[in-house]
């Protein structure tokens, strides 16, 4: 079955998949209108400030003079984006150590899995912070992504490696080892495949993590606040104290958004889930899968 | 289970007989050694083994569970890892382009000489494919490296030996949950024996079909054998396939070697009480009467009984075996046991079981 039919069929008959993969589609397309904003992002009284939605300004404009829709569509792209190299970034570290480290046993698997287990341990957030706070202004955007990324692999390593040390014992990889294939081939060549479904799964569940971490930190002023995000803004409209003052537009779209980005994603790894299991896959697809 | 099989010819008499064996295993030690919390265990898996194995000839191998047959060839394949590891003695191959100990080889040259020379259908080949990719990887992944050709030309020469083997070069294109359990059983072999080797080892290839898919199963590996002029090396505990496959039968027990013969000989004239007991626990057409089992159960590799292994259960046990094991003899002539009874006198053998 082909990619295209399978997530026909994902979306025709799983609930879940249809309504994450609506809400995901939603925010990339405000996502990818920043490519049409009419205002630089970080230009500030472009427009008359304070405005509620109206016709002209359809998710008002905020009290630094910025439109808040065209705002919106860089600060989702931004998340996004840093959501997406953090997954990625630590999709790699965790798909290397957990098949390395499954496949090849022994004192390889017990140095890694000890690094691994002090990450798993790691209090995430004072280390960020504490980041931040020595780093200061050098704290860029890539940095932060790159901190994260090496924050975020550990759990999912140890879930590749649990694969990893079953398919280690399967007839296939004897014959492959028999045959005289190294290392780095059986891993990529022979394991691999098994575990992408659940590396899918799990770069939902980590993008929506790492902008959780994002959001955060940014809310807090802890990363670089002029590059706009969805935590950015939220720091600038209670810098404004914007709820205070009655400017709520400001505060409740990113949030909205956000939240809608969430619950996408969500739903997409649940479904996946539903995807790989076998189980539920055949009682979903009548059978034919 | 008798397996009703069309009687296949012995392919030893068919051709001419070749003088050098191409396989020689001599007094073959290999021991599972742990070291676990400061206790030290030494299970003895293959102890004091020799064998020799001709050109063109489909050796069989049978034992019950936990007699040593898998890790004797694993030891001949030269596919062992630790905590497993040969104590002593030596696997000699005796391949055209030249002698090989598998022992004094390389890692380099020991992979050369898999699939070219060396081949191994593995124990639960059903699973030897990696259900994730299709059968044509599974082809270019295992016997791409150990052949010259490339692309397409490594294509047609699968196509053109699955055509050999009577099957489809569909299957190629196939994953491998898509075949039935002997089509898949059937692809083992076919990849086991692509690149035309001179020594196959076949490690219970039929356990796990039913005797219809196993009939086909069995028939192909006498096929290519005898089309490729090559030696099978043959493991089962089914005695019926040993019966209507092998042309010389070797039986284990408790990790040695105690009988060698021309399977005929060995079905007819056993040499060894164990073999007697296990060849009259066969049932046959038309006889009724009750079998009765051998006391006891196979003792522990980890702690073997002193002299014969055999002995606390052998109903001819006399005082020699309970302190000095007896060496391999050839009796008859081809017809090699290892029994301080049968040494001296043949015929008291038969009249146990």
């Amino acid at each position: 079955m082909s990619t295209l039919k399978i997530l026909r069929d994902l979306f025709r008959y799983n609930g879940e998949f249809a309504i994450g993969l609506v809400l995901v589609l939603v925010v990339l397309a405000v996502a990818v209108c920043s490519f049409f904003s009419p205002y630089p992002p970080m230009d500030v009284y472009v427009v008359p400030p304070d405005v509620p939605p109206s016709w002209e300004y359809p998710l008002g404009t905020t009290s630094r003079g910025q439109d808040v829709f065209w705002q919106l569509t860089f600060a989702i792209r931004n998340t996004l984006l840093f959501g997406i190299v953090v997954a990625v970034l630590s999709r790699i570290i965790s798909l290397a150590v957990g098949l390395i480290s499954g496949y090849k046993g022994g004192w390889v698997d017990r140095v890694l899995m000890s690094i691994n287990d002090t990450f798993v341990v790691i209090p995430l957030f004072p280390i960020l912070v504490l980041f931040y706070f020595i780093m200061r202004d050098q704290m860029s955007w890539v940095m932060l992504a790159v901190i994260t990324a090496l924050l975020g692999w550990a759990y999912d390593a140890r879930l590749i490696r649990s694969i990893a040390m079953s398919l280690r014992t399967r007839e296939f990889t004897r014959q492959a080892v028999f045959s005289g294939m190294g290392t780095g081939k059986i891993v990529l060549q022979e394991h691999l495949p098994f575990v992408l479904p659940i590396v899918f799964s799990t770069t939902m569940n980590n993008i929506n993590w790492s902008i959780g971490i994002e959001v955060t930190l940014s809310v807090l002023g802890f990363t670089d606040i002029n590059t706009p995000t969805i935590g950015g803004m939220i720091y600038w409209a209670n810098q404004h104290t914007a709820l205070v003052s009655g400017i709520w537009w400001w505060i409740t779209f990113p949030v909205v958004l956000v939240i809608m980005l969430f619950i996408g994603l969500f739903l997409l790894a649940i479904s996946m889930n539903e995807y790989i299991d076998p189980r539920s896959r055949l009682s979903r697809l009548g059978g034919q899968a | 289970m008798i397996t009703e099989l069309r009687p296949i010819p012995p392919s030893v008499e068919l051709k001419a007989p070749q003088t050098a064996p191409l396989l020689t295993v001599d007094r073959l030690k290999a021991y599972y050694k742990t070291q676990l919390f400061g206790v030290d265990r030494e299970v003895r898996a293959v102890d004091d083994v020799s064998l020799k194995i001709n050109r063109n000839e489909i050796y069989g191998l049978a034992g019950e569970s936990s007699s040593g047959k898998s890790s004797l060839i694993k030891t001949i394949a030269g596919a062992i890892r630790p905590p497993f590891r040969v104590v002593e003695g030596s696997v000699r191959f005796n391949f055209k382009d030249g002698e090989r100990d598998i022992y004094k080889l390389s890692p380099q040259e020991l992979s050369a000489i898999r699939w070219s020379h060396l081949s191994y259908i593995m124990q639960g080949s059903m699973s030897v494919l990696n259900p994730v990719r299709r059968i044509k990887h599974a082809f270019a992944d295992f016997a791409l490296p150990h052949v010259s050709v490339k692309g397409a030309d490594f294509t047609r020469l699968v196509e053109r030996h699955l055509k050999r083997v009577h099957l489809d070069p569909a299957v190629l294109q196939a994953y491998p949950h898509e075949l039935s359990g002997g089509m898949r059983q059937r692809v083992t072999i076919a990849l086991a024996t692509v690149c035309s080797p001179e020594f196959i080892i076949a490690d219970e290839p039929t356990t796990a079909l039913d005797v219809i898919v196993q009939k086909g199963v069995l028939s192909m590996v006498r096929e290519i054998q005898q089309e490729l002029g090559s030696s099978v090396l043959f493991v089962t505990h089914d005695m019926a396939v040993h019966a209507n496959l092998t042309d010389r039968l070797g039986i284990m027990y408790a990790g040695r070697l105690v009988e060698e013969g021309r399977t005929r000989d060995v079905f007819k004239k056993p040499l060894h009480p164990y073999t007697a007991h296990l060849i009259s626990s066969l049932p046959r057409i038309g006889d009724e009467a009750p079998k009765k089992g051998l006391e006891g159960s196979p003792p522990s590799l980890a702690d073997p009984p002193s002299g014969c292994r055999f002995h606390p259960r052998c109903p001819l046990a006399i005082d020699i075996c309970h302190r000095e094991a007896p060496q391999m003899v050839e009796i008859l002539p081809g017809h090699r046991a290892a029994c301080h009874v049968a040494q001296a006198d043949p015929t008291r053998v038969e009249a146990v079981a």
